[in-house]
């Protein structure tokens, strides 16, 4: 069998596998197990999100849930106090979670590896007492915000874990095909160089400040619309649910499934988010043997299940001809 | 027309003075080797001028600007390349994807473009392949442009260096260390290579320690010691500069 042929099997068969994976509400699988997938996409398109930032540029950041947060506020807010729409109110909490990141890590966006990941662990913090301190009086306190709407997409009322399976996967689809683009692209590029040597990007005519700023709001505002759908399918949302251990299984799936590869983020989300309940029944045995694949992971496969490829580039048919 | 003049550089680390004073000026068109002995402040004269440090005193002006207090990013994208005196190419990237680099200053497309592949940013990536190849092709590297950069022979990653630098499009060009490390036969393709490199109107500035290699390729030499100019001239007189020769040599009893 020839390269090209397997490549074509290969995709088939991922075809094939994505179209079953839709199928799934429709054969039967229960409200349980849907809620489970549910909450492995949404922490599959948060890990893409964070991917850019820690995949891609390379950045430690560990402050992911408080984008997220950021988000899922907004639009409790926008949502219970205005009457907004969910959906009108999307748009907005990435605003305003972009904006909230331009606010925090401009100052330290300099910062290199482990004293970034100290600030950006402070980041979370920050938020979650916020949260609870009722700021602006508008956040409900250590009790959240509870009746948030139920999301309207023309005209259908999305209730039941089902439908909410097709908007996140969509989503996540969507978050996929659009954060593939960016990636092979002279933004993408960019972030890339930065990861492998900052000196060097500088070097060359890259405004690496910059770009990795750019690259922490675009995860963010990501965040802060993935904030939105969970405070929709939630109704209530609360400062418990974006505390620092949601940042840490974040990192752990970009980490896990191979930072920078897109499949690698998705296989991390089904493992982290997804395993553990597959093994419920174990009770806490679950966690510790969940712990010690994890270390055994980083002894023996540093790199992550799937670690990116190199880029292969296709030349221009000028050039393709004289130089294969 | 000069295109490159330092006025007195002053650049101390703590109590170290690398440089005292340091000011010359660059002609369009020229090549001009930084000479020295080890330590006297050579390479700290090329991070002021590409920004990676900033002065504690005096002017840089290159191409009727001030450089002196500019970020790396902008100086190059003025139009002043560099290549480092360690090798820093992207190592687990291909030697095509190294030149891109040197492209992504002339480019324009962003987040938006890039995130929604808009037509623009498409045609842009074409011009850019091709450009990146052409820079391959000037040095001789196209035919291994899969090639992961890190796994080049020494001298080639040198010219890959060279071609990355080429790629931002320069109008100035410092070289620190390009013959280090190079076997005689690489040093020889190095000198063509500069050769032509000057015909496309690009001035080149280097710093080498091959005093052989300096003479045969410079039009111009500056020495320094200490962290201040010692001499200035052509090679052919520098070459016989009592304090060049003391400086190198040392000073018999």
């Amino acid at each position: 069998m020839t390269a090209t042929t397997l490549k074509r099997f290969a995709f088939w068969l991922q075809a094939a596998g994505a179209l079953i994976f839709l199928a799934l509400p429709k054969l039967g699988l229960g409200a349980y197990w849907l809620d489970v997938l549910n909450m492995v996409g949404m922490y599959a398109i948060l890990a893409l999100s964070l991917n850019i930032i820690l995949g891609h540029a390379g950045m430690f950041h560990m402050g992911h849930a408080a984008f997220f947060a950021v988000g899922a506020y907004t639009t409790a807010i926008l949502n219970t106090r205005l009457k907004w729409p969910v959906f009108a109110a999307m748009p907005f909490a990435g605003i305003a979670a972009g904006l909230f990141a331009i606010a925090v890590a401009a100052p330290i966006i300099h910062l290199r590896g482990d004293y970034l990941l100290m600030v950006t662990i402070g980041i979370v913090e920050i938020v979650r007492i916020a949260l609870v301190n009722d700021i602006f009086g508008l956040t409900g306190g250590s009790n959240g915000i509870i009746g948030i709407a139920r999301p309207v997409l023309f005209g259908f009322r999305i209730t039941r874990p089902q439908h909410f399976f097709y908007l996140i996967w969509g989503f996540a689809a969507l978050s996929m095909l659009l954060f593939y683009w960016l990636e092979h692209s002279r933004y993408g590029r960019a972030l890339k160089y930065i990861k492998e040597d900052t000196v060097a990007a500088e070097g060359m005519g890259i405004n690496t400040d910059r770009y990795k700023l750019s690259a922490l709001v675009v995860g963010a505002v990501w965040a802060g619309f993935v904030g939105a759908v969970y405070a929709s399918q939630m109704r209530t949302i609360s400062p418990g649910s974006f505390n620092f251990w949601e940042s840490v299984i974040m990192f752990m799936i970009v980490i896990l499934g191979g930072s920078g590869n897109q499949k690698g983020v998705l296989l991390g989300a089904f493992l982290v988010v997804g395993l553990p309940e597959l093994f419920r029944d174990l009770q806490s045995a679950r966690m510790l043997v969940f712990g010690a694949a994890l270390v055994m992971m980083m002894i023996f496969r540093p790199q992550g299940l799937i670690p990116p490829k190199p880029r292969n580039y296709t030349l221009p048919e000028s050039l393709a001809g004289k130089y294969p | 027309m000069i295109i490159l003049s330092l006025k007195t550089l002053v650049k101390s680390f703590g109590g170290l003075v690398a440089v005292a004073g340091v000011s010359f000026d660059v002609e369009r068109g020229d090549i001009v080797g930084l000479i020295g002995p080890n330590g006297a402040g050579k390479t700290t004269v090329f991070n002021l001028i590409t920004g990676a440090q900033r002065p504690d005193g005096g002017d840089i002006f290159f191409a009727g600007h001030r450089i002196d207090r500019l970020k790396p990013h902008r100086i190059v994208k003025l139009g002043l390349a560099r290549t480092f005196q360690t090798i820093r190419l992207f190592p687990r990237m291909s030697v095509l994807e190294n030149v891109l680099s040197g492209c992504h200053c002339r480019m324009t497309s962003g987040i938006v473009s890039s995130l929604l592949r808009l037509p623009h940013q498409r045609r842009e990536e074409k011009v850019a392949l091709t450009r990146a190849m052409e820079e391959l092709e000037f040095v001789g590297l196209a035919g291994s442009w899969r090639a992961m950069a890190g796994g080049l022979p020494y001298g080639d990653q040198r010219r890959l260096e060279i071609a990355r630098a080429l790629a931002t499009e320069p109008k100035f060009m410092v070289l620190d260390e390009p013959a280090g490390g190079m076997n005689d036969q690489e040093t020889r393709g190095l000198r063509g290579l500069i050769d032509r490199i000057r015909k496309r109107d690009i001035t080149i500035m280097l710093i080498e320690h091959d005093i052989g290699f300096v003479m045969k390729v410079c039009n111009k030499l500056v020495v320094i010691e200490n962290g201040a100019i010692i001499a200035e001239g052509p090679p052919e007189v520098i070459q016989k500069d009592p304090k060049v020769i003391e400086a190198y040599l040392g000073v018999g009893d």
